[in-house]
């Protein structure tokens, strides 16, 4: 007869990773609520990033494209400086659940390809939610996709060895991106890197329910991301599987896709599902599924055992994909 | 983490940063990770390469911040930043240059940690003075000295506010303060005086004034006003709007046979269950309920006729009002999701 509440069941953090908690949870609360999104700008905004660029030997170059709607969206282009020609290239979403960061947050992991593979980064200023909702941050992301291939001299690229790359919403947003060159015959895509992404606006996994009030990014902030972009949509059918690409009926003629996430955290289902979507279609995923691992935890918490291996796996892939 | 560190402190410069490598530090020993992971924490907090060095057997351990191996070559180090944990065995940070704000409390807390993974330190109390005072096991003298030592005058009357190390806190006020073990995980604890009502930080509980000897008392009621925060509706609360029931609730042993609990999970079965309590348990009459709801008092007539079918009593009449009250406070206690984090598994 007692009034006995079970916990939530769900799998447990690493150790490491919930010590990480401590630090994390002081400028990345678990529930972003739409009163938050302005504290999220200021503590998520990329600290300045010309020491680390200098230190490991990237130039930055920035430049601008032209959204459909005219708008013209900052990119920076990211180049060893010692590896003249065209290179491979990756264009990359920054994280941030759709409202917050910048094209620089997070790039540290993803500067390692530019100097230990050679690769060229497109890192795209693409426009945030709720000021602007879809289509725009989508629009902005694959008007720097053709720009990466129709400008690729200019830039230094190599039109045959190009990747799209995001985390988190930006995961979600290179998702689009492949979905997108796919049904528009745009340029050809020799990968896509889709870390930890955030696919499915519905919010209805068990994975989503498991992680309420822990962690970085629960169910409620996603719901607030996912507000943000697709206002009273969200949910709904009309919501286009470019904004949230776990609605793809079709994901047959994808670029070989790279995906990761971590147990604990609320995409894991929908991760897998992505892959698995992939694979039942015939085409390539490889999937990482990272135990005891919270959402983003390699950027927050690079030095760990986790992270470590997390961000083994993924340069080791990429490496594969793009290296000379 | 270094950089994290750096972005909270632009948020809040009154933050302490030490809390949180405490904080880190006490999960990694209630976590029983290994020396290298320990390196790592303390390489990433610092933003330098973390050493270990012990005599027997002969072992050189160094980790940079990104948690990789730098070569088993022990440099010259600093004295200053160098520690020795215990017989033989000694820890480092690499700092070439100024000693940075936290250098000092990751170099201890590292040497602490090393030496329970080492097997040298277990049996000691290595908690600092905060939890001891907050701690009513502890012998009130050793409490009044924690007290005294910590800047808190005996005869004054304080209460402690508790949060969560992921609460946002626009402002911060300033007192003693630290993180503190619970069976909810590492909770921050400050101390501020008696007349310091309001505190901005979401989450956050307030709890009851006390003396420097019973704070123990004040901090188990803020952490029970704490659980009864559900933000954003609900960002901070005060103990003392619950008077002596929050006592009664701080005492409380979980999973005490409540009947009238399952009595208020009934009622919370039903759509309008949760808004028709919260309100009813703040009026004194239907009418003030259904303008509290925001319902028309046809509405809310019908709902409490089902009210008083399911509970078997009227929560307007007589004990029928504290029956309800405190039932729904244990239920809304038990159902609290505000410190849902995992328990550490070593915690008191």
């Amino acid at each position: 007869m007692t009034a006995e509440v079970q916990p939530v069941a769900r799998p447990p953090f690493d150790a490491e990773l919930r010590a990480g908690l401590a630090v994390v949870g002081g400028m990345f609360p678990p529930t972003i609520t739409p009163d938050l999104i302005d504290f999220m700008r200021v503590s998520y905004a990329a600290p300045p990033i010309e020491d680390l660029l200098a230190a490991k030997g990237i130039v930055c170059t920035d430049d601008v494209v032209v959204a459909p709607d005219g708008h013209e969206v900052a990119v920076s282009v990211l180049r060893p400086k010692d590896a003249p020609g065209e290179r491979p290239a990756v264009v990359y979403a920054h994280s941030g659940g759709l409202m917050f960061g910048d094209r620089f947050s997070g790039i540290d992991l993803v500067l390692d390809w530019v100097s230990d593979f050679g690769a060229v980064l497109v890192t795209v200023e693409y426009r945030l939610a709720p000021e602007h909702r879809h289509p725009y941050p989508f629009d902005d992301m694959y008007a720097a996709l053709e720009a990466a291939a129709s400008r690729a001299r200019d830039w230094g690229l190599r039109r045959d060895r190009l990747v799209v790359a995001g985390a988190s919403a930006g995961g979600g947003l290179a998702a689009g991106l492949a979905l997108a060159a796919r049904d528009r015959n745009g340029p050809a895509l020799r990968g896509q890197v889709l870390d930890y992404p955030m696919l499915d606006d519905r919010g209805t996994t068990a994975s989503t329910h498991q992680f309420d009030g822990i962690g970085v990014w629960d169910r409620v902030s996603n719901e607030t991301g996912w507000t943000a972009l697709l206002g009273d949509a969200r949910g709904t059918e009309a919501v286009s599987e470019y904004a949230a690409p776990a609605r793809a009926r079709d994901l047959s003629g994808l670029p070989p896709a790279f995906i990761d996430v971590g147990a604990a955290e609320i995409f894991r289902d929908e991760a897998i599902a992505y892959a698995d979507g992939i694979w039942r279609a015939g085409g390539d995923a490889e999937l990482h599924v990272w135990s005891g691992a919270f959402h983003a935890c390699d950027i927050f918490a690079a030095h760990t055992s986790v992270g470590r291996a997390m961000i083994g796996a993924r340069n080791d892939w990429v490496e594969r994909i793009i290296a000379d | 983490m270094q950089e994290l560190l750096g972005r909270i402190a632009r948020l809040d410069p009154s933050a302490s940063l030490g809390l949180r490598v405490i904080a880190c530090f006490d999960e990694l020993m209630v976590g029983n990770v290994n020396t290298r992971a320990l390196l790592a924490a303390a390489a990433s907090l610092a933003g330098c390469v973390a050493g270990f060095h012990s005599e027997t057997p002969a072992r050189t351990v160094r980790i940079d911040p990104r948690g990789h191996h730098a070569d088993d070559v022990r440099p010259e180090v600093d004295p200053a930043f160098q520690q020795d944990v215990s017989d033989g065995l000694t820890v480092w940070l690499e700092r070439n240059g100024a000693r940075q704000p936290n250098d000092a409390i990751v170099l201890e807390r590292l040497a602490l940690a090393v030496r329970v993974r080492h097997g040298r330190g277990r049996e000691s109390d290595h908690r600092r003075d905060l939890s001891l005072l907050l701690d009513p096991d502890v012998d009130v003298q050793a409490r009044c000295v924690s007290a005294i030592t910590l800047g808190l005058r005996p005869g004054m009357r304080y209460r402690v506010v508790c949060a969560p190390l992921f609460a946002v806190w626009p402002e911060h006020p300033q007192g003693p303060e630290d993180v503190v073990a619970t069976r909810f995980g590492a909770i921050h604890a400050l101390v501020l005086p008696a007349s310091a009502h309001e505190v901005t930080a979401v989450p956050s509980g307030v709890g009851v004034a006390t003396e420097v000897e019973d704070l123990h008392h004040s901090f188990r009621t803020a952490l029970v006003a704490l659980r009864l925060c559900d933000p954003p509706a609900v960002g901070s609360v005060l103990a003392d709007d619950f008077g002596g029931l929050i006592g009664l609730l701080a005492d409380a042993p979980d999973g005490s046979f409540q009947p009238d609990v399952a009595l208020v999970d009934a009622v919370m079965a039903y759509a309008w269950g949760a808004e028709t309590l919260a309100s009813v348990v703040r009026s004194h009459s239907l009418r003030q309920a259904a303008r509290e709801a925001g319902v028309h008092h046809s509405t809310m007539q019908s709902r409490l006729e089902t009210v008083n079918a399911t509970l078997g009593f009227d929560p307007f009449e007589g004990y029928g009002r504290t029956r309800l009250g405190t039932a729904y406070l244990v239920w809304r206690l038990r159902h609290s999701r505000v410190l849902d984090l995992p328990a550490p598994t070593a915690a008191p």
